[in-house]
């Protein structure tokens, strides 16, 4: 009896350790790479790595554009709970209708976004519903701390961080970063090991050359010329003359990078470079520089404007007032149109386009900004027999105001074509400067003697007696031009009588240019001549921007110091 | 005899190194724990650092400073004619000042 319970004992574990070792078999080598691939599942954990752009900030380093980590609200369509009460809820945490709510959420798959970059209260309220089968996601939202300020400039981003205009969309090869995936470790009930890699992979920062002070001394005096004036639109551009540096770009109308579609299309539109003007009387400039350069005028040279109008292809021009006779400083300084126009004359087409494309009319100054245009000035061969009564007046020609400013430049910094741009340095995360955009040579279009004997001319138009008199700022002198320019009107194809685009372009100090500006005022009502409307609006953001800057006043600037005896 | 000795000495040595990796190991994996809990904090912290940043920036914008700084402390910005620069002296200027006139009293 015990020999057979012996057996049978022994026959059971015999066999229990068989179909153990089946069993072990199973695991071990058959079921292996499919057990094994469940197993990392449960135990390793992948995450995508957060992508961030990099920042823009100031020549100062002041951040104008950052992230934020904001959470994103999403549902599992299959495990959602939601019922009508709880849709209401979530709807009222979100301040939107209930039906807005309930069309994102699909009838079936296992993801769809509800709601992107939710505010935190937002979204702590949303958390509190405990509600089953929404969850939440930390994605990166652009910021733009200073609002309006620099808009065109910097641009803004889509909701997927994706460029869309200015800085974010030139600079995003720089701006932007690859991702990746990160693999945790984690335990049975969820919790995760280290595993020592950094989560976050942030881009290259990038350096603008802007200045927010000056950007915002700009900004501040074109709201109130917008205002004074009740002007469809503006730009101001303010340049570093030797270096091309942009220190300040705004636009009226503006718009807040944080929320771009609340604007329509055209007031984000970067008009200092997307927009074409006839440049009017500052155009003059030119034909200036071209009859010095050419030997046709001195600055003593007499015209005789007494007439007070000229014939060109059958046109007659006039001046505004009748002058008599008038050396070629005080053509300029007085915007004679006949007295340019008599100069043009004797430069004649081939001479006066061959300087206008010099000095960069026609041609994109290469601004390292999205869509800028070239403007236009037709070629000898295809002017009309009034042209010659037309573009020496800047009529006939296109440009925007940078080209206008970059003309101005060359003659404050004694006849150099600098390039404007507004990104010094790309910076890496870690503080390496990776790249330096400043340019290293550029090129002399007219010599450093045309270039002083302008700024005497142009000095002038600022002085007594000269159309830019309320351009002139305390203690430092300015050299500048005024434009006066009618619009075409597109009904009739003709000039418009009742609008008009008002200009200023110029320099200070003269005789040591820190600053080159241009002021363009769209359609100024009450008042139309750029002496009046932009002139003023150039004098005030000088004298702050100097002020700001802490260029001591002309000769004068300094006083004899006070000796304190003991 | 030696045998005697060493035998239980060798198996008291193993049995003591398999519960001292058995204890190392559950000490790598506590500071992993640990480790991990500090990076989520870390990042919580960072976004904080951000979010931050983001409101000292917009604090610091000269509209805000200049609107907040005029209507409530009664500042201006500064008006450039009345800014008076002195030349920088290489001497200290009460020293030059002093020896000037000292040279006119004792010539």
């Amino acid at each position: 009896m015990n020999k057979k319970r012996a057996v049978i004992l022994s026959t059971a574990i015999v066999f229990s350790f068989f179909a153990v070792y089946l069993r072990l078999t199973d695991l071990m080598i058959l079921s292996h790479k499919r057990l094994s691939e469940k197993a990392k599942l449960q135990h390793i954990k992948v995450e995508d790595i957060h992508v961030r752009r990099g920042i823009i900030v100031d020549r100062r380093g002041r951040e104008l554009a950052l992230n934020l980590e904001l959470e994103s609200l999403y549902c599992d369509p299959e495990n959602l709970k939601l019922d009508n009460e709880g849709a209401k809820k979530l709807a009222s945490a979100m301040s939107k209708e209930p039906k807005i709510v309930l069309a994102k959420v699909p009838a079936e798959g296992r993801f769809a976004w509800i709601a992107r970059k939710l505010e935190d209260d937002t979204a702590e309220k949303i958390k509190e519903l405990h509600i089953k089968g929404l969850g939440f996601l930390t994605e990166a939202k652009r910021f733009y701390p200073k609002g309006e300020l620099a808009s065109h400039i910097l641009g803004f981003v889509g909701v997927e961080n994706q460029p869309l205009e200015g800085v974010e969309l030139r600079y995003d090869t720089y701006l932007k970063t690859t991702g990746g995936k990160v693999f945790f470790r984690r335990d049975a009930s969820g919790r995760t090991l280290s595993s020592g890699v950094d989560i976050e992979a942030k881009g290259n920062n990038v350096v603008l050359t802007i200045d927010e002070g000056l950007q915002y001394l700009v900004e501040k005096e074109l709201d109130k010329a917008m205002v004074r004036w009740r002007a469809a639109a503006a730009s101001v551009i303010m340049m570093d003359p030797f270096t091309g540096e942009i220190l300040a770009l705004a636009n009226r109308p503006s718009y807040n990078p944080n929320s771009p579609g609340s604007v329509s299309i055209s007031d984000r539109r970067n008009r200092a470079i997307t927009d074409c003007y006839e440049p009017g009387s500052t155009f003059k400039i030119i034909i200036g520089v071209a009859s010095i350069e050419e030997k046709v005028a001195k600055h003593d040279t007499l015209f005789d404007v007494s007439k007070g109008s000229i014939d060109a292809g059958g046109k007659t021009i006039r001046d505004v007032h009748k002058y008599g006779i008038l050396t070629f400083k005080e053509v300029i300084q007085k915007s004679s149109n006949v007295g340019s126009i008599t100069i043009g004359m004797k430069l004649g087409k081939e001479r006066i386009y061959k300087y206008a494309k010099l000095l960069g009319i026609g041609e994109k100054t290469g601004i390292d900004l999205p869509g800028e245009v070239s403007g236009w000035i037709r070629p000898p061969e295809k002017w009309s027999g009034t042209s010659i009564g037309a573009i020496p007046i800047g009529q006939e020609v296109a440009a925007t105001p940078l080209q206008m400013l970059r003309v101005y430049s060359a003659i404050a910094n004694g006849g150099f074509l600098v390039r404007p741009h507004v990104v010094s340095e790309i910076i890496s995360p870690d503080g390496q400067v990776l790249s330096s955009l400043r340019d290293k040579e550029v090129k002399q279009i007219i010599s450093s003697k045309t270039a002083e004997t302008f700024k005497d001319i142009l000095k002038s138009v600022v002085e007594e007696g000269g159309t830019g008199r309320s351009a002139s700022v305390e203690g430092d002198e300015v050299a500048g031009k005024t434009g006066t320019a009618q619009i075409i009107n597109p009904k009739t194809k003709r000039y418009s009588k009742e609008k008009y685009v008002s200009s200023f372009v110029g320099f200070v100090p003269a005789d040591n240019p820190r600053l080159a500006m241009i002021v363009v005022i769209y359609e100024p009502k009450g008042q139309i001549y750029g002496g009046v409307v932009a002139a003023p609006v150039f004098r005030d953001i000088a004298n702050q921007a100097l002020s700001y800057l802490n260029i001591p006043r002309g000769k004068d600037a300094y006083e004899t110091p006070l000796l304190v005896a003991k | 005899m030696v045998s005697f000795i060493i035998k239980p000495l060798v198996i008291a040595f193993l049995l003591f190194s398999l519960f001292g990796l058995v204890w190392l190991r559950s000490h790598v994996v506590t500071l992993e724990y640990n480790l991990s809990d500090l990076e989520k904090k870390k990042i919580e912290c960072l976004k904080e650092r951000k979010m931050l940043l983001a409101a000292k920036a917009n604090i610091l914008s000269f509209g805000k400073v200049e609107a907040s700084l005029s209507k409530n402390q009664g500042f201006v910005f500064p008006d450039r004619i009345r800014v008076i620069h002195v030349k920088k002296q290489k001497e200290s200027l009460p020293y030059k000042a002093s020896l000037d006139k000292k040279r006119l009293i004792k010539p």
